[in-house]
């Protein structure tokens, strides 16, 4: 290995954190928090969108409503992730799943209680959604037994 | 692209060691390439009209890095901005200075590719990159890296064609030797498959040597018209066609996990742009960030047919003396990737190939043609650049 070289550690420390707007598609928070996993739908011309977005980005039409999805879902791919970043050092290592649900529409989250060792492609797993106190909720995959 | 426009061609190229270079600051990096490029080419830095910068940054302290640069190699009042297409920034500015000298804005113009991130610790660099799709849906409370995202490919590819685990330890295997020639790659050293292999896994079925090391480096690339290159240059290298396309920011937008679509989509318009098949490489860089990548990017850029990667290479055909060898530099896996000097580094590669430049890892070179395939993020943006001996 090379010898290390003299380096300057800054002293000013950039601690960045965004307020993201949501007023747009702030239904799907609020039904996440009543227990339902929803998306969009375009008004004009049917397109379910997932994640969910204000504006069709098939027809522009901005008229939109809100659909129940899931839960049921079939895995099309995963991964377990053994080396995390800086704001997830304080986690276990995590299985991402991206699943195509009944709708049409895949969803990328967790999968929480698989045995990775035993899991393929095409495994049926359903949506949950977790609440932590005091934090937003989210949603992960588990396997159907 | 149909439009009249002139012939350009690369007349001086530059590269700085890549790896953890801690013994010198950005401006100092940069400069290594700028002066390597110049001396190479011959020519005075005045008649550089034009410097295109491609960098991802985020990792090094300095917001505005194209001016850092100039004002530190003394490129005073030039015309300058930095382009970003993350791990394809390097090909992004590459075309930025190609279609200057080709509108006729410009005679004699720079690419720079440029990246330095050991400044950060490596879990913040994991995480930056991490956040390099569709942060809300994918980063905030699912913790997505960079070879989490390729892993979800080779899950799916291994899953639909067989390809197995010790497939993909061959990428790292071949890529190693190659790099052992490479004075200027961050690894010298040869690995066994079982070193590969037996190495930690970063996010399965990935392991440590499935994937790129985090990199510190530079290069350059001195563009001309054709007046100007035939009076430059004895050996100048044309740009005959570039490809771009992108794909959906969100991973699960995708409709498989099999191959990049954005290397199909832009190797066809590269390959239609430059008339050529890629029957008619004589070698290639491809854009192996992970050992994945590499075997999809045979598959999707027409070197085999789908699913065939791994047989392509176990059998030779992406070596030195194969069907069409690739990464004879050690590629991004062991030659290093300092994510927007990459691009940029692929075509002073395949320049040195094309003139019969590189020593021990020489290809032959038959038909006067090398491609270049850079992706940035998980097949996010894909450019693909047709260079060649004859315009």
């Amino acid at each position: 290995m090379e010898a290390e070289k003299p380096t300057l550690h800054s002293r000013r420390n950039l601690n960045l954190r965004f307020n993201i707007p949501i007023s747009e598609t702030h239904e799907f928070w609020d039904s996440l928090a009543a227990g339902r996993f929803v998306t969009t739908r375009c008004k004009a011309c049917g397109k379910v969108t997932f994640p969910p977005q204000a504006d069709c980005p098939d027809c522009m039409s901005s008229e939109h409503e809100w659909v129940d999805l899931g839960p049921e879902a079939e895995l099309l791919t995963f991964t377990y992730v053994q080396i995390t970043p800086t704001s997830f050092v304080d986690h276990d290592p995590y299985i991402v799943a991206i699943g195509k649900l009944k709708q049409g529409v895949n969803v990328l989250a967790w999968l929480d209680g698989g045995d990775v060792t035993k899991l393929k492609p095409g495994a049926k797993l359903r949506i949950e959604i977790r609440k932590e106190p005091g934090a937003v909720p989210y949603y992960t995959f588990v396997p159907t037994a | 692209m149909a439009l009249p426009l002139r012939k350009v061609a690369i007349v001086g190229i530059g590269h700085s060691k890549f790896g953890k270079r801690s013994d010198v600051n950005l401006p100092e990096l940069a400069f290594e390439s700028i002066k390597g490029a110049i001396d190479d080419a011959g020519i005075g830095k005045e008649e550089i009209q034009n410097v295109t910068l491609g960098s991802a940054g985020g990792w090094y302290e300095e917001n505005l890095p194209a001016v850092v640069v100039n004002e530190y190699s003394g490129f005073k009042g030039i015309g300058t901005s930095r382009v970003e297409a993350a791990c394809a920034s390097g090909s992004a500015a590459v075309r930025s200075a190609y279609l200057s000298v080709a509108s006729g804005e410009a005679d004699v113009t720079m690419a720079l590719g440029l990246e330095k991130m050991t400044e950060v610790d490596t879990l913040t660099a994991v995480e930056l990159i991490g956040r390099s799709g569709s942060y809300l849906w994918e980063f905030e409370n699912y913790g997505m890296t960079f070879p989490a995202y390729y892993a979800l490919y080779a899950v799916s590819h291994m899953s639909r064609y067989g390809t197995t685990e010790e497939d993909l330890a061959r990428v790292a295997v071949k890529a190693h030797r190659y790099a052992s020639m490479n004075p200027l790659a961050q690894f010298q050293k040869e690995i066994t498959l079982d070193k590969a292999l037996s190495s930690q896994v970063v996010s399965w079925p990935l392991k440590l040597y499935d994937s790129c090391p985090i990199s510190d480096g530079s290069a350059a690339v001195i563009l001309a018209s054709e007046e100007r290159a035939k009076k430059i240059s004895d050996t100048p290298v044309w740009i005959r066609g570039i490809g771009f396309s992108s794909d959906s920011a969100n991973l699960s937008k995708r409709a498989d996990y099999v191959g990049l679509k954005a290397t199909v989509d832009a190797s066809k318009a590269a390959y239609s742009a430059a008339k050529i098949s890629p029957r008619d490489i004589d070698v290639a860089t491809c854009h192996d960030c992970f050992t994945i990548a590499e075997l999809m990017a045979y598959e999707d850029l027409g070197f085999c047919g789908k699913g065939e990667g791994a047989k392509l290479l176990r059998d030779g055909q992406t070596e030195i003396g194969g069907k069409i060898p690739v990464n004879l530099d050690g590629g991004l896996k062991a030659k290093g990737h300092p994510v927007g000097a990459t691009g940029v580094s692929m075509m002073v590669e395949i320049s040195k190939q094309l003139r019969g430049e590189a020593g021990k890892r020489q290809a032959p070179i038959k038909k006067g043609v090398g491609l270049v395939h850079n992706v940035g993020g998980t097949g996010h943006y894909c450019y693909v650049t047709v260079l060649s001996r004859s315009n």
